[in-house]
């Protein structure tokens, strides 16, 4: 994806900027209902999948979205495509108001929002043929045509031989699958695809292959991507523009070059710092910040920023390694503009060009 | 290498399936020294796993033909009879496996899991063992173990259930540690613990590790001797530094390429075309030459052995050392080269 171009929203080929974003995501809510009981079923607690979250896609762009698992992305990608109905807040796609949308209105809508899954062995029906797989969404649609030279189309356009239209999905290696994924998502010509880990169960090599090709098709139809992964070296590969999430909350968005190379909210840092650098930096002796605990269990969240039993920084500020700030431990820190469009939910950002300490006992 | 703890010489591994037979590992030689740390680093299906497997007499040999020579403080574990294996396993050899999801009885604690590997080698007492195991699962950071050593293997997380794993690996003290892709399953956070771990036990206890992993970085990150295996045959060999800033095989280059560098958001990534060859019928010469962008005469009917060509490491190349800058230096360029 041209990035310059990507940047400032406008999209290389296809519709034209309306000035509103594709997809307006405002204080989305997901809950999940804990139920004890056989018979008088009651509600006993809930998952706080999602909380709070706000976000714009603009057209053309590509949205990443990364986090640890369960924190909530992938039931935000499931809220965006409404294939989950939301607990409370906002989702508008392209001008239509969609968070309470029965099925049969979400039904036209169905076709500019296609899904890419993680899976490539799990998302594709093991007794339908290639052809049969990618001519689906053809059928349910009721789309009028040839669907055999437009399903070859579509093979050729993700780079498979349109001669093996008849072959089943056992036939082809991972990589492959998951360009009959691909082709499936793209066969209705959404605006929007929603990539769930599409790389993510992929050999590094293969990887690139279908990286690129996302990159290409991205290009060539203008399409809008929300990215989901937990490897943060393809996300910022991929995005334009980064959402980091912790405990069904964003902690930060910004562009990709922004947030990686200056990252406020001290869970991204401590998450960037913990990727593996290669050997490259590893020379260099960029420190590690190892966060201590696990994730907490979203049924019971901590109370005020859900990173403060973790932070280091709120560790620093304290001075002490159980102390941590009150307004930290109390008060749920809001998404704050940090300039240049980054914006961080934290009481005590990183300032730029800071680095996260360790606490000091560590 | 003198101090060598385990020595593979020639390492073959094949399987008899329906379909054919299966050259899952052919002819691979490599040595583990005593507080040294190997990362064994290839895609699914180069053999990694099996290469593993095989070493610690965990494959059927009903089904399997397994030839070479695996010295294990001297000792050939391949003629080794089951008994004499079953001591070294666990007390000579530790293995972490890949998923701790599986790897853990769901019905015992794990403590008792502990317990059952402590009492398999020694005769100590129950309470005895119990208490090593929670001076094991002390080691590897598990908070509050007097706890979680009754803890069932659902009531933790998935970086606690690794570090059960390799408390597990460890509570025998083994001289050698192999680690089967121990953070795979794992949150980035979540790694940077597990490897750390690692290290910091490598060194207290002065053992020798394997870690087998697909990821680049995670090996970089915390091995000093690299091998990079392709279809069964390891394709280069050297230390951290050679094979990462100096690498000479056309496999590692593509590898190296195919991961998105930071900061260079705007270029594309190169893959490797073509995808891993059946190990059934695989190409002959060298087993990478049909993917390779750099092959010439001879390369599909001469295998190339596991030799130093003048790089100061190993590796399974023809292509002359300088050849190999020249093309390594051509494809950096290129690289950095690419327009936004």
């Amino acid at each position: 994806m041209s990035t310059d171009e990507a940047q400032t929203g406008v999209p290389s080929a296809a519709p034209a900027v309306t000035g509103s974003p594709l997809v307006h995501v405002e204080h989305l809510v997901k809950e999940f209902p804990i139920r004890r009981g056989i018979i008088l079923q009651r509600q006993i607690g809930a998952v706080h999948a999602v909380e709070d979250v706000s976000f714009d896609i603009a057209t053309g762009e590509t949205l990443g979205l990364v986090g640890e698992s369960g924190c909530g992305k992938s039931t935000t990608a499931r809220l965006v495509a409404r294939l989950l109905e939301p607990t409370s807040g906002t989702i508008i796609f392209d001008g239509h108001d969609i968070s309470q949308a029965s099925s049969s209105e979400m039904r036209p809508l169905r076709r500019e929002v296609q899904m890419v899954f993680q899976d490539p062995y799990a998302s594709l029906n093991p007794r339908q043929s290639v052809g049969q797989i990618i001519s689906a969404p053809f059928r349910i649609h009721d789309i009028e045509g040839d669907h055999k030279t437009m399903v070859q189309d579509l093979m050729a356009r993700v780079g498979m031989n349109p001669e093996h239209y008849n072959r089943y999905p056992h036939e082809f290696s991972g990589g492959q699958r998951q360009r009959i994924g691909v082709a499936r998502a793209l066969a209705l010509r959404p605006k929007l695809i929603i990539c769930d880990e599409p790389v993510s169960a992929l050999d590094v090599s293969i990887q690139a292959q279908i990286v690129n090709l996302l990159e290409d098709l991205q290009e060539e139809f203008g399409l809008t991507y929300l990215f989901i992964s937990h490897d943060l070296g393809v996300v910022r590969h991929v995005s334009d523009r980064v959402a980091v999430m912790y405990l069904g909350r964003i902690v930060e968005v910004g562009t990709s070059e922004r947030l990686y190379n200056n990252p406020r909210h001290p869970y991204t840092a401590a998450l960037l710092s913990a990727v593996p650098k290669g050997h490259e930096e590893h020379a260099s002796g960029v420190d590690r910040i190892v966060l201590t605990g696990d994730v907490p269990s979203p049924v019971n969240p901590p109370p005020g920023c859900p990173f403060h039993p973790r932070c280091p920084k709120a560790r620093l500020i304290s001075g002490s390694e159980t102390e941590v700030p009150e307004q930290c431990r109390t008060a749920v820190p809001m998404l704050q503009p940090m300039g240049d469009g980054q914006e961080v939910a934290c009481w005590f950002p990183l300032e730029p060009g800071e680095k996260l300490q360790q606490a000091a006992t560590a | 290498m003198s101090d060598a703890l385990l020595e593979v010489r020639d390492l073959s591994v094949r399987f008899d399936t329906p379909d054919g037979v299966v050259k899952a590992v052919d002819g691979l030689s490599f040595t583990v020294g005593r507080g040294e740390s190997l990362g064994v680093v290839g895609e699914s299906g180069s053999g990694k796993s099996v290469t593993f497997m095989a070493i610690m007499g965990l494959l059927n040999r009903a089904y399997t033909d397994i030839e070479g020579e695996v010295l294990f403080k001297g000792d050939d574990l391949l003629t080794l009879p089951q008994s004499d294996l079953r001591a070294i396993r666990g007390e000579g050899i530790g293995m972490v496996f890949q998923d701790p999801m599986t790897s853990l009885h769901p019905l015992y604690r794990v403590g008792a899991q502990i317990v059952e590997a402590i009492r398999a080698h020694r005769e100590v007492p129950k309470t005895e063992a119990w208490k090593e195991a929670v001076e094991i699962l002390r080691l590897v950071g598990i908070p509050s173990p007097e706890e979680r050593v009754r803890s069932y293997p659902h009531e933790l997380s998935g970086g606690m259930r690794q570090r059960v794993m390799i408390a597990m690996g460890l509570v025998l003290k083994p001289d050698l540690l192999i680690a089967d892709e121990p953070t795979t399953a794992l949150d980035v956070t979540v790694q940077a613990q597990i490897l750390d771990l690692i290290e910091a036990l490598k060194q207290e206890l002065n053992i020798g590790v394997v870690l087998i992993s697909h990821s680049l970085g995670v090996i970089a990150d915390v091995c000093q001797r690299v091998m990079v295996m392709y279809a069964g045959r390891a394709v280069e060999l050297g230390s951290r530094d050679e094979v990462f800033l100096n690498p000479v095989h056309p496999y590692t280059w593509g590898l190296l390429e195919s991961i998105p560098q930071g900061g260079a958001q705007s270029h594309r990534l190169i893959p490797i075309e073509g995808s891993p060859p059946s190990l059934i019928t695989p190409p002959a010469g060298c087993r990478f030459h049909p993917r390779c962008p750099h092959r010439f005469e001879p390369c599909d009917v001469e295998r190339p052995a596991l030799a130093d060509r003048g790089s100061g490491h190993l590796d399974a190349c023809l292509m002359t050392s300088e050849a190999k800058a020249a093309a390594w230096a051509g494809r950096q360029a290129r690289r950095n080269a690419v327009p936004a």
